[in-house]
């Protein structure tokens, strides 16, 4: 995959022709529903926000500025939907159970879902428990292999502190990996 | 370098993304110090489970389902446009007649500024383009010589 590549498919697209979005979907599909699953706790969640990440591409798409690279922008789209559907989540759970810590939450805690098998390594269970903003930093550069800059640009910060994030993020899985294992 | 600093620096490491300088010294640091050398063997060993991840492939029918959103969303838009048309339509017709009718008075009356001289003059051609055509009792009708006979100041 080269971003020529990419150009290509972007101009076929702002042409009319429709297909190009179908190769860029076919092109990106898994990557960015990789992202999501790591980003999110459940699967379901995960496909409805790489499905809506896609749906904002189709709509964002004849506004794309050729400065920026295809997938950089696609990866900024997904992150993006992911932690609005946290925000979301979040606000239900707010919405739906008191404000007592005592009381457990009604939804199942990460190793209960490592246990079910709902997630399905170490590694993710450890990255849920990290803030967003570290995890989405570690994933793109752990899974997804993005340079700092390329980070900086789908996380619209400076390199400064992307690595100041992968960094935070790296320590703190060390330890909660380190626990997991002792 | 101390080790507060080393371990700062132990992720750019791992992602080589020190200058010359910083690894030299980090990696004499390294040599004799054993608690880095641990972190650093940890944070080498979480990229391997990194890299080890399961990468999911989108589930099965997951483009297709894309796709067909992304139809239905345009055929509601389509359908959207098809039911605001009738408005548009008619607001298009009010729009045109509001327009021709001031154009009618803005062109009457710089016709009326460029033709006259004085303002009696002006007055009387304003009349003579006045839209109040209608005069319900004009002087030379029947109901006009009615009104006249009917006056009470009026002299036969």
């Amino acid at each position: 995959m080269t971003s020529n590549d990419d150009s290509d498919l972007i101009e076929r697209f702002k042409k009319g022709d429709r297909s190009a979005f179908e190769a860029i979907l076919l092109r990106y599909q898994d990557r960015i529903y990789t992202l999501c699953r790591y980003m999110l706790k459940n699967r379901e969640d995960a496909q409805d926000a790489a499905q809506d990440a896609f749906l904002k591409g189709y709509r964002g798409l004849k506004g794309f500025r050729p400065e920026s690279s295809l997938y950089t922008w696609m990866y900024r789209i997904a992150v993006t939907t992911c932690l609005d559907y946290r925000k979301k989540s979040r606000r239900e759970v707010f919405r739906s159970e008191p404000l007592t810590e005592d009381l457990p939450s009604n939804g199942p805690s990460p190793e209960q879902l490592y246990e079910s098998g709902e997630i399905p390594d170490s590694v993710q269970l450890a990255l849920q428990k990290l803030p967003e903003k570290l995890r989405a930093a570690i994933l793109l550069r752990e899974m997804e292999e993005l340079s700092y800059e390329e980070i900086a640009e789908v996380l619209h910060t400076s390199v400064g502190t992307v690595k100041s994030r992968i960094s935070r993020a790296r320590e703190q899985l060390r330890h909660l990996l380190k626990k997991k294992f002792d | 370098m101390k080790c507060s600093h080393v371990n700062k620096l132990i992720s750019q490491y791992v992602d080589e993304a020190l200058s010359p300088d910083e690894k030299k010294d980090f990696d004499s640091h390294i040599k004799d110090c054993a608690l880095c050398r641990e972190g650093l063997q940890e944070a080498r060993t979480l990229r391997r489970l990194f890299a080890s991840a399961e990468r999911f492939p989108a589930p099965v029918g997951f483009s297709t389902r894309v796709l067909a959103n992304l139809a239905e969303e345009e055929n509601l838009r389509f359908r959207f446009l098809i039911a605001i048309r009738p408005f548009f339509m008619r607001a298009a017709q009010v729009t045109f007649a509001l327009v021709v009718i001031t154009m009618g008075i803005l062109s009457g009356n710089l016709l009326v500024a460029e033709k006259t001289e004085t303002i009696e003059q002006a007055a009387v051609v304003r009349e003579a383009f006045s839209l109040d055509l209608f005069q319900a009792t004009p002087p030379d009708s029947i109901g006009g010589i009615y009104s006249t006979l009917m006056r009470p100041n009026h002299e036969i």
